[in-house]
């Protein structure tokens, strides 16, 4: 029941273990921004193995900057809510 | 010329011949023979020379000829399941019993020929013969005691078989022979239950004798009878016989114990008693047997063809490559001694297309209402079966990565052949038990057959790849995964176009969920929309009234797969991969659990759910109460866990292997793949094995341990209730946890 290939998992725990020097020399307040990244490339890791890509890295930060553009039309659309609904305010 | 109707025993290779059990319907167990010559078949790896002579297979022939079985031999030509027909010597031996010898003879002094159909159960023969298994209603004309025909009268694929009425005597020891010694053995049968000490041992084994000739069991089920009770009834009985055996002409067959490695976990299997004209079946040593019982092993036996003391013993595994073997022989295809299908090559990006399992999605985290779960009925072997799967089926070179690899649909595969009538069977027997009512008497046969055909299927796809596996080839496994992927991705368009939300998606199943679909009949829609896009048999498996995923232990942020709990509509509640899922989980935390869940199922919905939490800390805090007062059983403390390696191989012991060492002190010696109990104690090296002799001082019990267990298992239940999505170690205890605030619901 051995695997050829590491599992789409195992991959992205090797990535995220080869930036530990790059993490360990941020701050302390950068480091948490950084695994909130990781964390949202974490969430598409079914995607990820389903791709299949050469260099899965490339996927993951595809999968971060999704998760940063989900961010982006959610405060944009709370933001047109209030101008809606406050219209003047700013 | 007499006829007789009755059930088939036992057929097994005796010194003429084949000796037959049949128990008749008029009640009388009779042993029979038949004469049934076999034949197995040897090709030269290198084919013919140009020339139209094979030069090994003609020094086979001369070798053969020399020998002093009587033979038959002929050059014929025989189907390979992948190179087609090709040219063979065949070897006919005239008695069963002779095939072993000789092939392990002619294999050492010929080791560079190929061999077919050398090594394949006798049972399995007469099976691909004749159409009888074990257990099978047949029909026999015989001349003295030679049976002239044979026919069978019900099929494997019967769903109500007419069994007959068994006598079965239960022998066990008085104790658990691996934690203390044995002072008696308690006999069990037509009603009677009684103990009888092992002192003096002539009264015991006269008593014994006594019962076996009287009463003349078909079945002894014995605890511990593999490992303990039947060797040690032999070491006792070796001035006097013992008449275990139905046919006194026959040996005892003993088998020594094993540990393998398998699906990830390491197994141990005991040393095996197999008796001859009589079962014996030990519960502690049969596979699967607290699933499915005898009943399991009885169905085992009729669909795979093995005889019953084997298919209790055996992974399902081989069960599944028996079936794979009686098409095979019934179809005339040759059945390789070792497999030869090597990986054709692939390069980098074929290979990471290709090996892949499953799709496992992350479910979104948190507490969700009327959340309908849907699964693929058998989704794997529904696959090798509808899109013929196969290991010769699979067309190499030609490499398709979104639907895996190009099958070929001309002719009908083994496998899918093999598993048809398997599916349809399994199928028509769920529908049947969700029609029939609780107290129907064939609930129970049929559930030990559904949950017996569950392992043979589930199996079967790991079979395909298996390098073992005499049918196998990892090409056909990676295009039943890669199939597995694409229905699965369809299965989620059809859900997310008809507007559902898609939580989970887990390799067969997928949890689903809309705004205003609540009943069984609002998610119709979309399973039929799933079965025309993917053409497999899907299931609705419940509604959850609510459901939580769970998020990874380590980091509260990251979603784990398969790690849930909710209530379906029924009430009934469905855990995964929680301390109450876990067999190292002491009694003490899963009963908790256990009551946390069941008090939590009895809001109608999950608005009304916060009401009961209050009521369900009260109740962890009078467990933790009982644990630090000492209020709780030492039994309901023990962990359980299974050794892994020998003990000398542990660089920095686990605890269960402290545990084991204890043990080893004892002289009470533990495999790789048994389980040792231990309790976690204050002090070095922190844990008591359960079953060292010897009082237990319950002051020395490690109470801060348990209490911690008891709190994380705690917080694993409340944690989808608590607002704020990031989990922080609460003071279980503080009037700061008072649970006094809504849930967060998963819009």
């Amino acid at each position: 029941m051995g695997r050829t290939l590491p599992s789409i998992t195992q991959e992205f725990l090797q990535e995220q273990a080869s930036f530990a020097r790059f993490r360990r020399a941020l701050r302390r307040s950068d480091q948490i921004a950084l695994d909130d990244l990781f964390v949202s490339a974490h969430k598409h890791i079914a995607a990820a193995g389903y791709a299949a890509h050469a260099l899965p890295f490339e996927i993951f930060l595809l999968a971060m900057l999704l998760e940063e553009h989900k961010q982006v039309m959610l405060l944009r659309q709370q933001m047109d809510e209030k101008l809606r609904l406050h219209p003047g305010d700013d | 010329m007499t006829e007789l109707t009755g059930w088939l025993l036992d057929v097994y290779a005796g010194e003429q011949g084949l000796t037959i059990w049949l128990l008749g319907e008029d009640g009388e167990r009779r042993c029979l023979r038949q004469t049934f010559p076999v034949t197995f078949y040897v090709a030269s790896p290198a084919g013919e020379r140009a020339d139209g002579r094979a030069p090994d297979l003609r020094s086979a022939w001369r070798w053969l000829s020399s020998q002093p079985e009587p033979l038959h031999l002929a050059r014929t030509e025989r189907r390979d399941l992948f190179a087609g027909a090709i040219p063979v010597l065949s070897i006919q031996v005239q008695r069963p019993g002779d095939l072993p010898g000789l092939f392990r003879r002619f294999s050492t002094v010929f080791p560079n020929l190929t061999f077919y159909d050398a090594d394949l159960p006798i049972s399995l023969r007469y099976a691909a013969v004749f159409g009888v298994f074990a257990l099978c209603h047949c029909r026999v004309e015989v001349q003295g005691n030679q049976i002239k025909t044979i026919t069978a009268l019900d099929s494997p694929w019967d769903l109500d078989p007419e069994y007959p009425p068994l006598r079965t005597l239960g022998l066990e020891p008085d104790c658990n022979p691996a934690h203390a010694e044995p002072k008696g053995v308690i006999f069990s049968y037509s009603g009677y239950r009684y103990r009888l000490p092992l002192e003096p041992v002539r009264g015991l084994l006269a008593n014994l004798n006594a019962i076996l000739r009287m009463y003349n069991p078909d079945l002894i089920l014995t605890n511990w009878g593999d490992t303990w009770l039947l060797p040690k009834l032999l070491e006792l009985s070796k001035d006097s016989p013992l008449l275990l055996n139905r046919d006194p002409s026959a040996l005892i067959t003993r088998k020594e114990q094993r540990t393998y490695y398998a699906y990830g976990q390491v197994i141990y299997r005991g040393a095996q008693v197999h008796l001859a004209g009589r079962w014996h079946i030990d519960t502690c040593n049969a596979v699967m047997y607290h699933d499915y019982g005898l009943d399991g092993i009885f169905e085992l036996a009729r669909v795979t063809g093995l005889p019953i003391q084997t298919v209790a013993r055996v992974s399902p595994g081989t069960g599944i490559s028996s079936m794979q073997i009686m098409t095979a022989l019934r179809q005339g295809i040759l059945v390789p001694w070792h497999k030869q299908q090597a990986e054709a090559p692939k390069n980098l990006l074929e290979l990471v297309h290709a090996d892949m399992g499953g799709m496992v999605y992350q479910p979104t985290v948190g507490l969700h209402s009327n959340v309908a779960e849907v699964d693929f009925v058998s989704m794997y072997p529904s696959i090798m079966a509808h899109f013929n799967i196969s290991p010769e089926t699979v067309v190499l070179g030609e490499y398709h990565p979104q639907t895996g690899l190009p099958i070929t649909r001309a002719e009908r595969g083994l496998v899918p052949e093999t598993l048809q009538p398997l599916l349809e069977k399994r199928i028509a027997i769920k529908s049947q038990l969700l029609m029939l009512p609780k107290w129907d008497p064939r609930r129970k046969r049929y559930k030990a057959a559904v949950s017996a055909h569950k392992w043979l299927l589930v199996t079967c796809f790991g079979y395909l790849g298996y390098k073992n596996a005499r049918f196998g080839r990892i090409e056909s496994h990676e295009a039943v995964t890669a199939y597995g992927r694409e229905i699965l991705l369809r299965a989620k368009e059809a859900a997310e176009d008809l507007g559902f939300e898609v939580l989970h998606l887990y390799v067969d199943g997928m949890w689903i969920k809309k705004p205003g679909s609540v009943t069984v009949a609002d998610f119709q829609p979309l399973l039929d929309e799933i079965v025309t896009r993917t053409g497999l048999p899907i299931g609705l498996d419940g509604v959850y009234r609510w459901v939580a995923f769970l998020p990874s232990r380590v980091d509260a942020r990251i979603p784990v797969a398969n790690r849930y709990f909710g209530v379906f509509q029924s009430g009934e509640i469905k855990v995964r991969g929680i301390e109450l899922r876990r067999h190292d989980t002491p009694d003490f935390i899963k009963e908790l659990q256990q009551q946390m869940l069941e008090i939590l199922a009895k809001a109608p919905d999950a608005e009304h759910v916060s009401d009961l939490l209050p009521e369900v800390q009260a109740l962890v805090r009078h467990r933790l109460a009982d644990l630090k007062r000492g209020r709780v059983p030492p039994e309901k403390l023990i962990v359980r866990q299974t050794l892994s390696r020998e003990l000398d191989a542990y660089r920095s012991p686990s605890q269960a292997a402290v545990a084991a060492r204890q043990l080893a002190e004892h002289d009470k010696n533990l495999r790789p793949g048994q389980v040792v109990r231990f309790l976690y104690t204050l002090g070095k090296p922190g844990v008591r094995a359960w079953d060292v002799p010897g009082e237990l001082d319950n002051r020395t019990i490690d109470v801060g341990r348990y209490s911690t267990l008891l709190e994380h298992a705690a917080e694993t239940i409340f944690q989808p209730f608590l607002s704020g999505g990031i989990w922080i170690r609460l003071p279980l205890l503080s009037d700061l946890f008072y649970p006094n605030r809504t849930p967060v619901l998963q819009e």
